[in-house]
């Protein structure tokens, strides 16, 4: 045998199980309809837009900040995230927030604003590690 | 017109140049001239076609759809050139300007080295002629008229002494949710003003213009250089396509080896720019966040690392002769590495990640996501074809077996380990194509075990000899850099408070190599410098990570509301805003805060406005830096008493909100309102809705009650009077949802004075990062570490 084939073969093989698992582990699906959002009590990527209707708030005692989003049929949702608003989060065109819907309203822990097509190469961070 | 006239024609004269070069390798000896005719014509027409570009942006000519998409008449000089990238058409043109370039080089790079040009002209011009594809006006062409699909112009960037003109009442639309007006542009539009002997360029007078975000320094300088690295990986192909063309695999890896060197050191700049410039301007507090666009670039990187250090296999196994050891490895990792970038081409430009990313994408049709599949298929098929076409020629048997002791076969463990790395980054970035997503700590989890095994194996590989090191030799030579990790990780442990087993083992692992490659630096420095190159890019990388586990690991991170010019100690430091001032000739304001350590004062200033562009409210960081740790001041919010409903004596209060009369801050905590209550309410029964309050003065916390009592039908609001600080509050009106009103009077009935609300509160998240100048550092020392190589590596290539 060769020793390359070894050595080669024995890290890849050990780093593609961690890859399959931790993969399996983090998965998150995404999620376009907030009913099955609601149904399930597993972390997931809600995609939607804002209510602007129903203006956003920022609790300063908490921090947390909280707005509702609707999905493409109109189900509803409020959303609480713990941290500040994102930057442009006023002219997002589209919202994806990641966390679980639990106690009658969503915990996000990540927000992703999207904003109107012409910001294309948008560089927009809410959360990062 | 001109612009996609000029482009056409470029796009002709590389095909052209490709089928020339292709018949001269072929044996058509004449055609080698019209080959290099057509190459450096189309670099002509290309080079003209930008300057074109960029010339109708700098003035404003925003008949044109691109240019009015990304600029507007306000921007400063430096960053209105820098709108030429500031879209796909854009970028797709200044990957294409910046491959014709290198080509150029390339082009007189191999037309020194025997019957090299050819070949590999034959497939750079090849790759030219896709990116030319892509910018024609059948895709993403930057010359598009603005008319040549129907859009809606804001009537403020329309010349006003040409609203009046009748016939635009047909072209005027009002948007009935927001009551904007806008101007259909199409060609119909585009017709009767050319009719009426209007020109574009007079009828729209200003451009949608640029992201804030995008609006400084790093947009100028991260994008030329990212995609100069792109336009590089370009070359390693091209010269792994002309060694499987000639089916000689000797020569092909000194010559490409300073490019794939080069490749790699100017795209790790590149992203590491990106880096730095999300840590600077967008204020979460990191460079790296695992987002797609950040990962499809490292992809490629690291594959090309890789093949950097099977290459080196390579060519030293040569000197026996033959072909040497990874033959087949380093064609397939060089092909890799160019497929890799069309790949991340594709994801981040395709719209296939859609919501994956924090980067906006434009969906930007079928043809343009086909045309993407094409270009990648092209490419993979073509060079894995070849590679198995000639796969009996690559498997030519070697007579030595690597050792398990020996830098060969460390030095492919370190390409198996960044290649695993790299898959494991592509598997994560691809998810979203499937409809699933994967954490951040996918990524995080699987590269601490990988980044370790790097350390160690850069390490150990130093310390081994080509082919063959004894065991004996090996501990002797290793004793003295493992001493020295030792000391230093325990040095972390004691220091730096790290207590994670993990990140114990990846610092040691850090240190070792570190303590190897300074080691060696130093004796060679003695020597030839030349040969310096690796040690110093090793021991970049070896800070760099160092710094990563500092910063990402141990960072400490707090929010705090900053009254002004009220200290609050926060992370060790006493911070005071000290209030805030427009920047000048911006709409910008900088908030002034002051840090105190020990005797140690200064001062930092994060940036907040409300940019024209969006109407959102802009946050840019301050960053303080010392040698140990950066303090980061990202800025969340301010607010300031208005002083205009606050006079007099009837004060509404929120629940929780507190304000300040006569000295005393008043605080609403909450309604006394249990079921009872509200069940004798409804029943008309007697009932006390209580509002409890905290007055705090002179340090001291006064819980208070004022309540709505209704007896027998009769409604009577309470007070309570605070006899120190001679004040009384009176119950004025209560409202369920959370509000109250309170008359706040002085007990003795002298005059009312001003209520005061706690006032000009900043809030900020403030951070402290170890060791994260070591980030930067490690990869300017390692980019430094490339240059070096680069330079012996050419001088090589002619041997």
């Amino acid at each position: 045998m060769k020793n390359k084939y070894i050595f080669g073969g024995i890290i890849i093989t050990i780093f593609l199980a961690i890859m399959v698992y931790l993969f399996t582990q983090s998965n998150i699906q995404y999620e376009s309809n907030f009913q099955n959002v609601m149904s399930k009590d597993k972390v997931c990527k809600a995609t939607g837009s804002w209510v602007k209707s129903k203006n956003y708030e920022f609790d300063k005692v908490n921090r947390t900040f909280s707005f509702f989003m609707k999905d493409e049929t109109g189900n509803e949702m409020k959303v609480v995230y713990y941290g500040s608003i994102p930057n442009n989060f006023e002219s997002a065109k589209s919202v994806v927030v990641t966390g679980e819907y639990k106690d009658g309203y969503f915990h996000a822990r990540d927000i992703l604003t999207k904003c109107p097509s012409k910001y294309q190469d948008e560089k927009v961070k809410s959360s990062g590690l | 017109m001109i612009g996609s006239i000029i482009l056409t024609f470029a796009l002709a004269c590389s095909i052209f140049s490709a089928l020339m070069y292709y018949l001269n390798f072929r044996g058509y000896k004449n055609t080698l001239n019209y080959g290099r005719i057509g190459y450096h014509s189309m670099v002509l027409l290309v080079l003209t076609a930008a300057f074109y570009l960029e010339y109708l942006i700098l003035t404003h000519n925003y008949g044109y759809k691109y240019v009015y998409d990304y600029s507007s008449n306000n921007l400063a000089k430096g960053i209105l050139a820098a709108t030429f990238w500031a879209g796909q058409e854009g970028s797709f043109m200044l990957w294409l300007v910046l491959s014709s370039i290198v080509g150029l080089v390339l082009q007189n790079y191999s037309s020194k080295r025997g019957d090299l040009e050819p070949r590999v002209m034959a497939v750079f011009s090849l790759a030219t002629t896709f990116l030319l594809i892509m910018v024609s006006p059948l895709f993403k062409n930057p010359f598009a008229f603005i008319w040549s699909e129907p859009i809606f112009l804001s009537l403020k960037d329309i010349n006003p002494s040409l609203l009046s003109l009748p016939f635009l009442q047909n072209f005027q639309f009002t948007d009935a949710q927001s009551g904007q007006s806008f101007i259909k542009m199409n060609s119909e539009l585009f017709a009767t003003l050319s009719s009426g002997g209007i020109s574009l360029k007079e009828f729209i007078i200003n451009g949608k213009g640029l992201n804030p975000q995008l609006l400084n320094f790093w947009m100028q300088i991260h994008p030329p250089i990212l995609f100069t690295g792109f336009s590089m990986a370009t070359v390693p192909f091209s010269f792994a396509m002309a060694a499987l063309m000639k089916n000689d695999y000797r020569e092909w890896v000194k010559q490409s080896f300073p490019w794939v060197l080069a490749g790699a050191g100017i795209l790790g700049l590149g992203i590491m720019m990106g880096g730095y410039w999300a840590y600077e301007m967008l204020g979460w507090g990191g460079y790296w966040a695992w987002d797609p666009v950040e990962n499809s670039s490292l992809i490629p990187w690291l594959v090309g690392v890789a093949s950097i250090h099977t290459l080196l296999v390579q060519r030293k196994s040569q000197a026996k002769g033959g072909i040497g050891k990874f033959a087949k490895t380093n064609i397939i990792l060089c092909l890799l590495t160019y497929v890799l970038v069309l790949y991340s081409t594709f994801l981040t430009r395709s719209g296939v990640l859609g919501d994956a990313s924090v980067h906006s994408f434009v969906d930007p049709g079928m043809l343009v996501y086909l045309f993407l599949i094409i270009f990648i298929g092209s490419f993979l098929v073509l060079g894995f074809g070849m590679v198995i076409y000639r796969w009996k020629h690559l498997s030519e048997k070697i007579a030595s077996e690597e050792q398990v002791l020996s830098r060969d076969l460390a030095l492919f463990t370190a390409a198996i380990v960044l290649s695993a790395s790299a898959l494991i980054v592509l598997v994560g970035t691809s998810a979203p194509i499937f409809g699933k997503a994967v954490d951040a700590f996918f990524y995080s989890e699987l590269h601490v075990p990988l980044a370790i095994i790097i350390g160690l194996l850069n390490g150990l590989s130093l310390l081994l000899k080509w082919n063959m090191t004894r065991g004996k030799d090996l501990l002797k030579s290793s004793i003295i850099p493992i001493s020295i990790a030792l000391l230093v990780t325990l040095m972390i442990i004691i220091l730096g408070g790290v207590k994670d087993v993990m990140m114990i083992i990846l610092s040691f692992s850090c240190a070792f190599t570190l303590a190897v490659n300074i080691d060696i630096a130093f004796r060679i420095i003695r020597g030839s410098l030349n040969m310096i190159g690796a040690y110093i890019a090793h021991i970049g990388i070896a800070l760099f990570l160092l710094g990563v586990i500092g910063s990402a690991g141990y960072s400490k991170q707090i929010d705090v509301n900053l009254e002004k010019n009220v200290p609050v100690s926060a992370l060790g430091y006493e911070m005071v805003f000290t209030g805030y001032n427009p920047i000048e000739n911006t709409n910008k304001y900088q908030f002034n805060i002051s840090l105190k350590k020990d005797d140690k004062s200064f001062s930092v200033a994060p940036i907040m406005y409300i940019s024209d562009f969006n109407n959102g409210l802009m946050r840019e960081p301050a960053i303080m830096s010392m040698f140990t740790h950066d303090i980061y001041v990202s800025p969340l919010g301010y607010e300031e008493d208005d002083g205009s409903s606050n006079k007099g004596n009837a004060v509404s209060f929120q629940k929780g909100d507190s304000k300040v009369y006569e000295g005393v801050k008043i605080t609403f905590d909450d309604f006394n309102f249990p079921p009872e209550t509200r069940q004798a309410m409804m029943q008309g029964k007697d009932f006390e809705i209580g509002v409890n309050l905290t007055a705090e003065s002179h340090g001291k916390k006064i819980p208070l009650k004022v309540a709505w009592v209704n007896k027998s039908g009769q409604k009577t609001l309470t007070s309570a009077d605070l006899k120190e600080d001679n004040v009384k509050i009176t119950l004025l009106n209560l409202d369920a949802s959370g509000k109250v009103d309170l008359a706040l009077s002085k007990l003795d009935g002298s005059n009312l004075s001003a209520v005061k609300k706690p006032k000009e509160v900043l809030t900020v998240t403030a951070s402290i990062k170890p060791f994260i100048n070591f980030v930067w550092t490690g990869v300017l020392i390692m980019v430094f570490g490339f240059v070096i190589s680069v330079i012996r590596r050419l001088k090589e290539s002619f041997k």
